[in-house]
């Protein structure tokens, strides 16, 4: 539980230095934290969605109009909204960035995890730019230079993060 | 013949409730294609992804322009895909996002083939989410009036199917993307 507490708000301190116009999301039991403390923010609005493709139009209309967005979903959240993420995001270059929990991990065998995660690997990776983190260790700045780079790449970039074996719980 | 407007007359009518000219979110195809007809400005954003998406993307826009009013404009059919955006707006209660409704009760550019909804109230779908007051008929309102209803709201404008689809956009995402982002930078 502290290793979740402590990745949450580590999270959440980097997107808070990205200085994001909005976070909108749908919740997983490892973005909980993060998502209580983004709500809680003073510092940009946080939009919960009902569902998971709504988020990826939440973020374009922040987007379209020259702001920084950043969306948290799991993976299978994200599988539900690959048309919105390919014909908003990908069409016309939104550089928002999407953090996902890619669930279905070595570290986290779940058996209603394991399709998700094979989905993923087979409809996302092909079409967008993944880069993959423990969720349990991520660097300071990493919303800050996931925007740099989605906005030198003109287009959305995901950050997949997982349970990786060894490390401290992360939910 | 219908007595019921055109989708472009609607959406020429919607607008012309606000003293100012709002932004205006458009989901693919018909509502794109009958905005840009009806009023062609560098505040409206011609969105191309999944039918239903105006509404979330105009929530977003909202999110960040917090003093511009937003219009998302959605059809039956686009609205019906993404109901569950009605649900995520009232619960972020933004102060300047409308939601027009215009209910041709058919899928205008696949071949109108009917709806799913077509026998469906919106009227009482809208006031389900947004309460009486919030969501009412074109028909019904006036600069006047619009000027006083809180948001979020909706309105509901029935319409007469198109006997041909609108001109095609004739716009890249490029252009729509730079065209609307200096009009909102603005």
């Amino acid at each position: 539980m502290a290793g979740q507490v402590a990745s949450g708000e580590k999270l959440f301190r980097s997107i808070q230095a990205a200085k994001p116009k909005l976070v909108t999301g749908v919740p997983d039991g490892m973005l909980a934290q993060t998502i209580m403390l983004c709500e809680a923010s003073p510092d940009f609005p946080y939009i919960a969605c009902a569902r998971e493709e709504e988020c990826i139009g939440v973020a374009s209309g922040a987007a379209m109009a020259g702001e920084r967005a950043v969306v948290m979903v799991q993976n299978a959240g994200l599988l539900n909204s690959l048309g919105a993420f390919a014909t908003m995001g990908l069409r016309y270059g939104l550089p928002f960035v999407v953090i996902v929990t890619n669930r279905g991990a070595l570290a986290d065998p779940n058996g209603y995890d394991i399709e998700k995660r094979e989905a993923f690997d087979a409809g996302v990776r092909p079409m967008a730019r993944v880069f993959d983190f423990d969720a349990s260790d991520l660097p300071d700045d990493l919303i800050p230079a996931a925007f740099k780079w989605a906005e030198a790449a003109r287009k959305p970039v995901i950050l997949a993060l997982e349970k990786r074996l060894g490390a401290e719980a992360a939910a | 013949m219908s007595n019921l407007p055109s989708q472009k007359d609607a959406i020429a009518a919607a607008l012309a409730l606000y003293p100012t000219r709002p932004f205006a979110v458009s989901d693919i195809g018909s509502q794109t294609g009958w905005l840009k007809a009806a009023s062609h400005d560098a505040r409206n954003l011609y969105v191309s992804g999944p039918m239903g998406l105006a509404t979330s993307v105009a929530l977003g826009l909202a999110a960040v322009r917090p003093n511009e009013q937003v219009l998302a404009i959605a059809g039956d059919g686009a609205l019906a895909m993404n109901l569950t955006s009605l649900a995520t707006i009232v619960g972020a209660k933004p102060k300047n996002l409308s939601i027009l409704l215009v209910d041709n009760r058919v899928y205008e550019f696949t071949a109108s083939v009917p709806t799913p909804t077509r026998d469906m109230d919106w009227l009482a779908v809208g006031r389900a989410f947004f309460g009486a007051d919030q969501c009412m008929r074109l028909a019904d309102l006036t600069p006047e009036r619009w000027a006083g209803v809180s948001r979020p709201a909706m309105i509901v404008a029935d319409i007469a199917p198109a006997p041909a689809k609108p001109p095609a956009l004739g716009m890249t995402p490029a252009m729509i993307r730079l065209e609307f982002l200096k009009a909102s930078k603005a």
